[in-house]
């Protein structure tokens, strides 16, 4: 029913071309500067993803985020889900630099660093290896199926699948030492987890780069949608110069456009053929462009075989368009500037003061307070002690904030190996005269004998009872 | 694949596209800030002593846990965008 109901209204409006069959995107290779600034970056980020699980560190992997013993180690540091709090900063600090970005320069996320575009490119290069430049593909497409094309396109695919396995095995690496994962891959003796998110994430990388390409950013990426929020006059957008370039036209070579009326635009459509999403930048600013600038590159090429000036794509700003000048500093800029300055401040002084040393106190909800004897009031609380630091340690409790308090732990000394965590029952007592009513501040103090530097305090109440 | 084929059916691809996508991203985020506060393995022994679960097997239910109650509010709201499309237009 609710179904009929659907397809009847989805008759009623079609402009909704989502997830439509789309003409495969051939893009054209184009050298030029920006082009190599991609490469270099594909390179550099995914020599990181691939060669970071393989780094040692000491004895164990530089950066590995062990979930079993809930313990991640990046190179010295291991953090706990204790130091939780820097994870969340971390991701705070990441959507922070994409607004700034964002606001300085488009979006260069999408363009140079966002997966979806590196692996992208990556599949790319194995497809023009493979099945050789676009109108050989274009052409390979249409063709019957033959030798050469079963060749071309099974080595792909072998290739494709090839990587994704890899890329899968590489993520799974990050969590679960990987030299010892790909001898026990290569055996396939991998645990039913480790089998099942490798091809996971493999499976989703080649399909993401292989098929879906330039679709994941136009109908499932959520920044493409919110970005253009952050954009103003002064940002750094990819144009086509319209005042230049208008009307366009083809030509023969050496004459002289504006003799005959004509903009510098040949309409030569390179910069279409260009474009990994298929749009044309000459319509101005889409939210479908991920600013790779293959189109500054294919049109300078072009613009140099006619020898007019380059730039008639290229990087620029809307005042700048417009003739007015543009500003770099501007309120935006400088806030989203500040707030992450602040914030990696923070966020690295936080790590440096880390705690070796962590302890929460919860009190006992049974009893709010025991009478010890005619003197003396008792409260209980039961601590989680968390050894941090990668050696044994002895802790010892300390109380203040009640005059003559004192605190009772069994043992009294308290002895941690690496990582090693305990619940302890600290019996707090106070002189009866001292404390009256419930909910009394009080503080326990952990700390290492070996380095009284090595603390943590916590905060707590101790109830009495009410005077008469 | 799905490249040069006719058109076959986008509504269905567009409702995965639409439920499933979105609910992964945030129960990728939810597995993540729940786990960091509570360990599968403290859960374990407070509701199932009996039954033997790794962590990673915690984890794993965790979050396809996470990912199918995304799942039912992002389908709900397809649902209620869809009747509101054909009253309201």
């Amino acid at each position: 029913m609710a179904q009929k109901d659907k397809q009847n209204q989805d008759k009623g409006h079609s402009s909704h071309e989502m997830y439509a069959a789309r003409e495969k995107i051939h893009p054209r290779e184009v050298k030029g500067i920006f082009q190599n600034l991609r490469i270099l970056s594909v390179i550099a980020l995914l020599g990181i993803y691939y060669g970071l699980p393989w780094l040692q560190w000491g004895e164990r992997q530089a950066v590995l985020f062990d979930l079993p013993a809930r313990q991640f180690h990046v190179f010295g540091l291991t953090f706990w889900p204790q130091d939780f709090v820097f994870l969340a900063l971390l991701l705070i600090i990441a959507a922070l630099s994409l607004f700034f970005f964002t606001a300085l320069a488009g979006r260069l996320w999408c363009g140079y660093a966002c997966p979806q575009t590196v692996w992208t490119e990556l599949f790319m290069w194995i497809e023009r290896w493979t099945e050789g430049p676009r109108q050989k593909r274009i052409k390979l497409d249409r063709s019957p199926w033959s030798r050469e094309k079963i060749l071309r396109r099974g080595s792909k695919h072998l290739l494709w699948i090839l990587l994704g396995l890899w890329t899968g095995l590489t993520f799974v690496g990050y969590f679960t030492p990987i030299s010892e994962l790909t001898t026990r891959a290569a055996a396939f003796d991998l645990g039913p987890w480790e089998t099942f998110w490798s091809l996971f994430y493999g499976f989703a990388t080649w399909g993401n780069a292989g098929f879906l390409r330039e679709q994941v950013c136009i109908y499932m990426c959520p920044y493409a949608r919110f970005q253009s929020a952050m954009f103003d006059r002064n940002t750094l957008i990819i144009s086509y110069d319209e005042e230049r370039g208008e009307p366009r036209g083809g030509r023969p070579r050496g004459i002289d456009p504006k003799e005959k009326g004509m903009g510098d635009c040949i309409d030569c459509n390179l910069c279409v053929q260009a474009c990994p999403t298929g749009i044309d930048i000459r319509q101005g600013l889409q939210y479908e462009c991920i600013a790779c600038a293959a189109c500054i590159d294919a049109c300078n090429q072009v613009m140099d075989k006619m020898e007019y000036p380059r730039g008639l794509i290229r990087y620029t700003t809307e005042n700048a368009l417009e003739g007015n000048p543009s500003r770099v500093l501007r309120p935006r800029v400088l806030i989203y500037g500040l707030l992450l300055l602040i914030l990696i401040a923070g966020a690295i002084t936080g790590i440096s003061l880390r705690s070796e040393v962590n302890m929460e106190v919860l009190a006992d909800r049974n009893v709010m307070y025991r009478e010890v004897d005619f003197h003396t009031v008792e409260n209980v609380y039961s601590l989680r002690i968390l050894n941090k630091s990668m050696e044994a340690r002895s802790f010892r409790l300390e109380v203040s904030g009640l005059d003559d308090v004192e605190v009772l732990t069994r043992p009294e000394v308290i002895q941690l190996g690496p990582g090693g965590t305990d619940n302890i029952n600290a019996r707090v007592r106070v002189p009866r005269d001292q404390v009256s009513g419930p909910g009394n501040p009080i503080e326990f103090t952990l700390v290492a004998e070996d380095d009284p530097s090595v603390q943590s305090r916590s905060r707590a109440r101790f109830h009495g009872p009410s005077p008469e | 694949m799905a490249t040069n084929e006719p058109k076959k059916d986008p509504r269905l691809l567009r409702l995965l596209g639409s439920t499933l996508w979105p609910s992964f991203l945030v129960a990728g985020m939810a597995s993540g800030v729940f786990f960091a506060s509570i360990d599968p393995e403290a859960l374990r022994l407070e509701t199932l002593p009996g039954v033997e679960i790794s962590r990673m097997a915690g984890y794993t239910i965790g979050f396809f846990m996470f990912w199918l109650v995304g799942l039912a509010s992002s389908l709900l709201t397809v649902l209620l965008l869809g009747s509101v499309g054909s009253r309201g237009r």
